[in-house]
């Protein structure tokens, strides 16, 4: 069940690597899709990203990251840690025809945090099977 | 209604069984349900009350007896736990595709 804790998106951008690396490795760059932040490609640097406060969540805004992957123009790999998140955000980069095919994954969801343990428990054994599966044909067919 | 309520009402295996059942038959009077389970009525309700808290019930009074029917819509969140995050970053690569388009190659 490991991929449950983990959401992966790829993308194509018609944009040389290089290219995408720079918007990916400039802290301006990144304050302009991503977030504030005061990044520099130097490899265990730590950085934060500044976002809104969610104090009912536990989270005061800032994520904390570092750089634990700095592998130009081919992959890129922070820590991202932030209210009750410890999890690690990778990109890679492919070449695709004159663009590049970008892939994020977003990993280390806990299965330990109250909120995320249940929907392990709700995949276990017989949820699993039949059940669940009519439960996911019940939820796709509400408006 | 917090996602917790969800995640404690699904903790338990009775629980998911009567959900289950509600899900397979339809609405069930409670009398029904007990029988199934053969457990004391007052045991049961208990379930049905946490369930019914969560939002995952509905209580319908027919005559001297309840019935109870599935809402469905709370697992919606339990299903897309990931979800927001996804979005998140669907949103972002979006806006990198637009921060990209708008540089010049070098």
């Amino acid at each position: 069940m490991t991929e449950s804790t983990a959401i992966a998106l790829d993308q194509f951008l018609p944009h040389p690597p290089a290219k995408v690396w720079r918007a990916l490795t400039d802290s301006d760059l990144l304050a302009r899709w991503l977030m504030p932040n005061n990044f520099r490609p130097v490899l265990g640097h730590r950085f934060s990203f500044r976002t809104t406060p969610r104090p009912g969540q536990g989270f005061d805004g800032l994520v904390h990251c570092e750089v634990l992957e700095l592998d130009e123009p081919r992959r890129l790999r922070w820590a991202w840690r932030g209210g009750r998140l410890d999890t690690v955000v990778s990109w890679t980069l492919v070449p695709e025809g004159r663009g590049t095919r970008l892939f994020l994954e977003h990993s280390g969801f806990d299965p330990d945090d109250p909120v995320q343990r249940g929907t392990f428990t709700l995949l276990d054994g017989g949820w699993r099977s039949h059940v669940w599966r009519r439960l996911e044909q019940t939820l796709t067919a509400l408006p | 209604m917090s996602e917790g309520d969800v995640f404690a009402a699904l903790a338990n295996p009775t629980r998911r069984e009567v959900l289950r059942l509600l899900l397979e038959r339809g609405e069930q009077p409670v009398q029904r349900l007990a029988d199934h389970f053969e457990m004391r009525r007052p045991s049961l309700s208990e379930h049905l009350r946490v369930l019914k808290d969560a939002g995952l019930v509905t209580e319908q009074p027919v005559g001297r007896q309840r019935f109870y029917s599935l809402r469905p819509e709370p697992l919606r969140q339990v299903a897309d736990w990931l979800g927001p995050y996804e979005q998140f970053w669907r949103a972002r690569l979006a806006d990198l595709r637009e921060v990209l388009d708008g540089l010049p190659d070098d």
